[in-house]
C-alpha cells in the first residue's frame, strides 16, 4: 500500500539555487510541463541526508541562453520543442521548505521538524505523495479534525483541535469566499471533540437551525445537527418565529445590566462625542450603576438641567447623549429590567458542556445591537471565568471548561480605537490565562488591531485583494513574502490557506464538502429520526435542573 | 644563381621579331610546295629519286604523294596494347654500377566487354653480362649508357608488346602501339661495331617484328609507332627532288662548293618540314599516301622494311611508321589510320593508350632519389663500403 | 559482413580507407569498425573522395559526345583502373574484447585493417550513448560537425525501435553541449529529421 503511494509521487526536478530565507529553486525537467504546477502545492525535496517539505510558492520560466528570447526558435515544429524544452528553456518553481521529515533522529521520534537548513545542489524534487501529507498533517482522529485537502490531492488535511483551541484564531476572507463555511465546519469540529464549549455571536443567522451555501441550498445548522449539544438563543423571538425556529432561550437585557463602559464600546456606534461617554460616567455615579440609565430616560427637561449644572455637563453634550440613548431604546429586547439573566442562563449551558448560539434575528445588520450585547454577555461571563479560575487555583479544584467565543464582523469590537476597552481586546490579550479565547470571523482583518492580530494563534485566510487585508493578516509570520503570492492565487470559492500553530505548516486547501448527506454522514451525525430523539432526551436535561 | 631574366628578354624579343618574317617566307615555299606536289609524274619522280645522290633523306613514295584518304569506322570490338619504357643510367659517380629501366604497358579492351589492364615493370640490371653489350667472337665489349641505353630499352619495350599482343585472344581485332620510331637510326649515328647492330638488331628488334609477322597472319593485328611533333624532311625532299634540275640529282657535284644555301632550285622549298606540307594538304582525320623510308639502317631490316604515313589530327600532325607487310595489308592498315584517331580522339590529341603506358614507365625526380636511398640502405644494411665520387657528391648537395 | 575497405591512413583521431570498389563508399555519417577481432575501431565516415590514383593527374570531362555516364566508363576502361574511392572516418571509440568505449582508443587504427559497414544491432548497441557528439562538433571544417552529426543521428535513428524517442534524446543532448548557440542547434535539429 505504502509503496503504491509513494510511487504516485512524480519526479518534478532538481534544486539549482536558493537559500533559506528567500526559498528554494527548483529547474524543472523536459517531462514537467510548466503547465501543470500550482501555487500551494506540496513538494518534497530529496536531500543528501533528509527529506524536506515544503510548498510552492511561485512559478517562472528561465532560459539556458538569453539569446534565446530575442530570437525565438521554431516551435511549430514539435520535434524542435520537445528537444528545447527542459534543456534550453524550462519551466522554474520557487519552492518554501518548511519541514524536514526523515533522517535525523529528532523527525523519527517526534515527526516532522521544523527546517533548519536547506537541501544540497541538485537534490531531486517530487510532488508530494499523500503519504508525505499524511506524515505531516497526521491522520484523522477524534482530536484531527479534517478542514480540507491539498491542492490536486484526496488526503485528508487535519487540525490539531486541542492545539487549535488553545489560542484565540482568526477566520479571514473576503465576502462571499467561504468565511461561514469553514466557520461552520470549524465549530462542528470543536463540538465533536468536546475539546471546548462554545458561545457562538450567530450576528447574521447562519449558525443557529440553518444557514444557505454559496449555491443557495440550505444547510444545516448546528442545532439541527447536534440538538443535544446546543442551546439556540435569539435576541429577537418575533424573526425566530418567522423562520420557523425554536429557540430555547429570548434573550432580554435589562438596562440595569448596562454599565458606563459599555456605552463608551458603543461611542461610535451611538455617535456620542468625548463628553457625552465622560457624562455618562457622571450620570451612573449620580443614578448608581443599576439604574442610570433609566433615570437619565426619564429626566424631565427641568430635572436636567439642575443636574446638568450640577454634573457640569454642557446643554450640547447632554442632547447628544440622550439622542445616542434613544437609539439603544430603539433595540426592543432592552427592556428596563429582566428577571432571568441572560448571562446566568448562558453560563450553566456552559457549564453543562452544552454549546450557545445566539442569533441576532432581524437586528443582524444593527451594529450597536452587536457591539452591545457581544461586549456585555461577554464580559460578564468573562469576569465569571476568571473568578473561578482564580479559585480554582487557589483551591486546586477544576477549572472551568475551555471556551471559545465566537465574533463576526470583529473589526468592529477589535478596531485600533476601541479593542482596548472591549473584553475582547482583553480576552485576546490574556490569552488563556482564564480559559477563554476567542474565534474572530471577519472581512477586513486591516480594521483590526495590529496587537490583537499578532496574538491569533492559528489564521485561516480565503481569497483577500485588499493590500493592506493582506498585510495585516501576513504581518509578522515567517515566508510572508512567499505566502503573498500563494493568498492572492487562491480561487474565490472553496480555497483557502491556513498556517499558524494548529497545522505544522502552512497549507492551501480545499473546503471539504459541506451540505450534502454525503457530507453529514461523513461528519459521524445521526440521521433525522434519531436526531429527534436525541433531541427530547436532551432538552429535558437542558431544562431539566 | 637563377637565369638572368633581364639579360635575356631583349634576345627573346629578336627571336620573335624574326619568326615574324620567318613565318611570310615559309607561306610562300609551302604554297610552291604544293603546286609541286600537285604536279608530280610518279613514274618519272620515282626513277629520279633511285638514281639521285642527295645529301640529305629522300622518302620513296610508294603511291602519289598527293593522295590522301579518309578513315573508316572503328569496329565495335577491339584492343589497343601500347608500351612505353624509362630509365635511370649508370650513374659513374654513384654508388653502384647498375642501371634502371621501368616499362610501361597498358592493354585496353574496347566494345562488348572493356577492360584495362595496367602494367609496370622495373629492371635492375647489375650484373656484367647486362651492362655491357659483348661481341661474342672477339673481347670488346660496348657498356650500356647513354643513346645505347635508349636502344636497348626500346628493344624492351617492343618485347614486351609483343609478349602483352601474344596474349591476346584472336577474337578481336588489335593494334600495338609504340613510342617513336621504329627505324634505329641511332645505330648508325654513332658509329657502333657491328656487333652492337647485331645485338641489337638481329637478335632485338627484328624477331619481336617477325614474331608479330607470324601473329598477323592469324588474326587481325597491327603494329605501329607513334611520333608526334615530326621534324622529318623526307617528303619534301621529294619535292627538292621532282625541282631538281638535274636529272639524276647530284648534290655533291652541282651545288657543294658552287651555289650558297637559299640559291639552290630546290631551295624554293627547303625551310619546310613534312608537317608543314601535310598540315595544308589533309583535313583532320585524313591521313596521306604511304611512303617508304630509305634510311640507312634499313638494309638491315630484311623483310620488315619500315614505311610511313602523315596523320592528320586536330591542330596538328603526326607521323606514323609500321612494317611493310603491314601497310600491305589494306585491313590492317585501316585498322591502325581508324584505331590511332580514336586514341587521340580520348586521348586530347595523343593515344590514350600511350600516354597511359608513359605514366606506368615514366620515373620521376623523386622516384630516383628514392630508388638511390634504397639501394644505399640496402648497402649500409650489409656494411658495404659507399663509394662515391666528389663529383656526385658536390652536384647532390648545394653548399655555400 | 563483407568489407568494403581497407586503412591506408591511421592515426589516433580519424583514419582513411581506400574502398575496394570505385564509388561504393559507404554514405557521410554511416558507423565504420576498423578491425574485426579482439580490438576494433569505430568511427564517423566525415568525407568520400574519388580521385585519381596518382597525385598528380586530375579527372577530365571525357562525356561531351556519350550518351551518359555509363558510357564514358565503357569508352575509356582505364579510368576504372585509374582512380580510386577513398573515405576519411572520424573515431568515436573502440571495442576492447566485449568491451565498448565510447572514448579514442590507446592505439590508432592498424594500417590495412579491414574496414567493415556496422549493421543495425551494433549501430544500436553503440548509440546507445551520446558521447561521440562531442568528438563530432569539433570536426574540420567548420560546418562539417554539425552534417555529420545529423547524418549520423538520422541513420542511427533506424536502428532503434522508437526513432522519435531517440531523436528527442539525442537532441537534448546536443541542446546541452550547444548551449549559447541557438541557431546551430536549430540548423542540426531541422536535418535531423528524416
Amino acid at each position: 500500500m505504502s509503496l503504491e503511494l509513494d510511487q504516485e509521487s512524480k519526479r518534478l526536478g532538481v534544486v539549482i539555487s536558493g537559500s533559506l530565507s528567500k526559498g528554494i529553486e527548483v529547474k524543472l525537467d523536459s517531462s514537467a510541463s510548466v503547465e501543470d504546477m500550482a501555487v500551494g502545492r506540496y513538494v518534497t525535496i530529496e536531500g543528501e541526508r533528509r527529506r524536506f517539505f515544503g510548498m510552492i510558492t511561485d512559478i517562472g520560466l528561465g532560459v539556458a541562453d538569453p539569446q534565446i528570447t530575442i530570437n525565438p526558435p521554431d516551435f511549430s515544429d514539435p520535434f524542435i520543442a520537445e528537444v528545447m524544452s527542459g534543456i534550453a528553456i524550462y519551466g522554474s518553481l520557487s519552492v518554501m521548505p518548511l519541514l524536514t521529515l526523515s533522517g535525523d533522529e529528532t523527525s523519527l521520534l517526534q515527526g516532522p521538524q521544523p527546517v533548519k537548513t536547506v537541501p544540497a545542489h541538485f537534490s531531486v524534487v517530487r510532488t508530494a505523495s499523500q503519504r508525505d501529507v499524511e506524515l505531516v498533517f497526521g491522520q484523522e482522529g477524534r482530536e484531527r479534525f479534517f478542514i480540507g485537502t491539498p491542492l490536486d490531492m484526496e488526503t485528508k488535511v487535519c487540525l490539531n483541535l486541542p492545539v487549535f483551541v488553545k489560542r484565540s484564531n482568526g477566520i479571514f476572507g473576503k465576502a462571499g469566499t467561504g468565511k461561514t463555511f469553514l466557520t461552520r465546519l470549524l465549530l462542528i469540529g470543536m463540538l465533536q471533540s468536546a475539546s471546548a464549549v462554545n458561545l457562538i455571536f450567530d450576528m447574521h443567522n447562519e449558525y443557529g437551525w440553518a444557514g444557505t451555501s454559496e449555491s443557495g441550498h440550505s444547510v444545516k445548522g448546528l442545532k439541527q445537527l447536534f440538538p443535544s449539544k446546543m442551546a439556540l438563543f435569539t435576541l429577537d423571538e418575533e424573526s425566530a418565529k418567522r423562520r420557523k425556529v425554536s429557540a430555547d432561550f429570548v434573550v432580554r437585557i435589562g438596562y440595569d445590566e448596562i454599565e458606563p463602559e459599555d456605552i463608551e464600546i458603543l461611542r461610535q456606534t451611538l455617535n456620542l462625542t468625548e463628553a457625552s461617554v465622560q457624562a455618562v460616567f457622571e450620570l451612573a455615579r449620580q443614578f448608581g450603576e443599576e439604574s442610570w440609565i433609566e433615570k437619565t430616560i426619564a429626566l424631565q427637561p427641568g430635572e436636567a438641567s439642575d443636574l446638568l449644572d450640577r454634573l457640569h455637563i454642557h446643554e450640547g453634550t447632554y442632547r447628544n447623549l440622550r439622542r445616542g440613548l434613544q437609539k439603544l431604546q430603539r433595540l426592543s429586547f432592552l427592556v428596563p429590567r429582566t428577571s432571568e439573566k441572560a448571562v446566568q442562563k448562558i453560563l450553566s449551558c456552559l457549564d453543562q458542556g452544552t454549546n450557545v448560539v445566539l442569533e441576532f434575528g432581524s437586528y443582524r445588520n444593527d451594529d450597536a445591537a452587536h457591539v452591545l450585547v457581544a461586549n456585555l454577555l461577554s464580559r460578564r461571563i468573562y469576569e465569571q471565568y476568571q473568578r473561578r479560575t482564580e479559585r480554582a487555583l487557589g483551591e486546586g479544584s477544576q477549572s472551568p471548561r475551555p471556551l471559545v467565543i465566537t465574533i463576526e464582523e470583529a473589526h468592529k469590537l477589535l478596531n485600533p480605537e476601541v479593542s482596548k476597552q472591549t473584553i475582547f481586546g482583553t480576552i485576546a490579550r490574556e490569552m488563556r490565562k482564564y480559559n477563554v479565547t476567542l474565534l474572530i470571523v471577519d472581512q477586513r482583518p486591516s480594521g483590526i488591531d495590529q496587537e490583537v492580530m499578532s496574538q491569533l494563534g492559528t489564521k485561516i485566510t480565503c481569497l483577500l485583494d485588499n493590500e493592506r487585508d493582506i498585510d495585516s493578516v501576513l504581518a509578522g509570520v515567517s515566508g510572508h513574502n512567499e505566502l503573498r503570492s500563494v493568498l492572492a492565487k487562491l480561487e474565490t470559492k472553496q480555497q483557502f490557506l491556513i498556517f499558524g500553530h494548529a497545522v505544522p505548516m502552512p497549507a492551501v486547501l480545499r473546503t471539504r464538502d459541506y451540505g450534502s448527506t454525503e457530507s453529514y454522514r461523513e461528519l459521524g451525525l445521526s440521521g433525522p429520526a434519531e436526531l429527534k430523539k436525541k433531541a427530547e432526551q436532551d432538552i429535558e436535561k437542558l431544562w431539566g435542573n | 644563381m637563377p637565369l638572368d631574366l633581364h639579360r635575356l628578354m631583349p634576345q627573346i624579343e629578336v627571336m620573335a621579331s624574326k619568326l615574324k618574317t620567318a613565318q611570310e617566307e615559309q607561306r610562300q615555299q609551302l604554297q610552291r610546295a604544293l603546286d609541286t606536289l600537285h604536279k608530280c609524274d610518279m613514274a618519272a619522280l620515282k626513277r629520279k629519286i633511285a638514281t639521285s645522290r642527295t645529301t640529305w633523306l629522300v622518302a620513296d613514295p610508294m603511291e602519289n604523294p598527293a593522295n590522301f584518304y579518309d578513315h573508316v569506322a572503328c569496329p565495335s570490338d577491339y584492343c589497343v596494347v601500347a608500351a612505353d619504357g624509362s630509365q635511370i643510367d649508370i650513374d659513374r659517380h654513384s654508388l653502384a654500377h647498375c642501371l634502371l629501366i621501368n616499362l610501361g604497358a597498358i592493354l585496353l579492351s574496347y566494345g562488348s566487354k572493356p577492360d584495362a589492364q595496367l602494367l609496370s615493370q622495373p629492371m635492375l640490371y647489375s650484373e656484367q653480362a647486362d651492362l655491357v653489350i659483348a661481341d661474342p667472337s672477339a673481347g670488346r665489349q660496348e657498356t650500356v649508357q647513354g643513346p645505347l641505353l635508349g636502344l636497348k630499352r626500346t628493344i624492351a619495350e617492343c618485347q614486351l608488346l609483343v609478349d602483352l599482343l601474344r596474349g591476346l585472344g584472336n577474337e578481336r581485332p588489335a593494334l600495338g602501339l609504340l613510342d617513336g620510331s621504329l627505324i634505329l637510326w641511332a645505330l648508325e649515328r654513332q658509329t657502333y661495331e657491328t656487333f652492337v647492330r647485331e645485338a641489337i638488331l638481329d637478335k632485338g628488334l627484328l624477331p619481336s617484328l617477325a614474331t608479330t609477322k607470324e601473329l598477323s597472319q592469324s588474326r587481325m593485328l597491327a603494329l605501329a609507332s607513334y611520333i608526334s611533333y615530326p621534324g622529318s624532311t623526307e617528303v619534301v625532299n621529294i619535292l627538292r627532288v621532282a625541282l631538281c634540275p638535274h636529272d639524276p640529282a647530284d648534290c655533291d657535284r652541282y651545288c657543294w662548293g658552287k651555289r650558297q644555301l637559299g640559291e639552290r632550285p630546290c631551295d624554293e622549298v627547303s625551310g619546310l618540314r613534312d608537317r608543314d606540307l601535310f598540315y595544308r594538304v589533309l583535313k583532320t582525320g585524313q591521313r596521306s599516301a604511304l611512303f617508304m623510308s630509305r634510311s640507312s639502317i634499313l638494309k638491315y631490316y630484311g623483310e620488315h622494311q619500315i614505311c610511313f604515313f602523315y596523320l592528320c589530327l586536330e591542330g596538328e600532325i603526326a607521323r606514323i611508321e609500321l612494317p611493310i607487310w603491314v601497310a600491305q595489308n589494306k585491313a590492317a592498315l585501316e585498322l591502325t589510320h581508324s584505331l590511332i584517331l580514336e586514341q587521340c580522339r580520348k586521348g586530347q590529341g595523343y593515344p590514350l593508350a600511350l600516354s597511359e603506358a608513359h605514366e606506368l614507365a615514366v620515373v620521376s625526380g623523386a622516384d630516383r632519389e628514392q630508388f638511390w636511398q634504397l639501394v644505399q640502405a640496402s648497402f649500409v644494411e650489409r656494411h658495404l663500403p659507399e663509394q662515391v665520387s666528389a663529383k656526385s657528391y658536390s652536384k647532390r648537395t648545394r653548399w655555400l | 559482413m563483407d568489407k568494403i575497405a581497407e586503412v591506408v591512413e591511421s592515426s589516433t583521431s580519424q583514419f582513411t580507407a581506400q574502398c575496394y570498389e570505385l564509388h561504393q563508399a559507404p554514405p557521410l555519417g554511416s558507423l565504420v569498425k576498423a578491425g574485426a577481432g579482439a580490438v576494433a575501431v569505430y568511427a564517423v565516415v566525415s568525407q568520400v573522395i574519388t580521385a585519381s590514383v596518382e597525385p598528380g593527374r586530375r579527372a577530365i570531362a571525357r562525356g561531351k559526345d556519350e550518351v551518359d555516364e555509363t558510357a564514358v566508363y565503357r569508352e575509356n576502361p582505364q579510368l576504372l583502373k585509374l582512380l580510386r574511392t577513398d573515405f576519411t572516418a572520424l573515431v568515436v571509440g573502440h571495442r576492447q574484447e566485449t568491451k565498448l568505449h565510447h572514448y579514442l582508443p590507446p592505439q590508432p587504427a592498424r594500417l590495412h585493417s579491414f574496414v567493415y559497414v556496422c549493421e543495425a544491432q551494433e549501430l544500436q548497441e553503440f548509440s546507445q550513448r551520446f558521447d561521440c557528439l562531442s568528438l563530432l562538433l569539433a570536426a574540420q571544417p567548420a560546418g562539417l560537425g554539425d552534417e555529420l552529426i545529423a547524418a549520423f543521428l538520422r541513420q542511427a535513428a533506424q536502428a532503434h525501435q522508437d526513432h522519435h524517442k531517440f531523436l528527442v534524446a539525442a537532441g537534448k543532448e546536443l541542446a546541452v553541449l550547444l548551449n549559447g548557440q541557438t541557431s546551430r542547434l536549430n540548423a542540426i535539429l531541422r536535418r535531423m529529421k528524416e
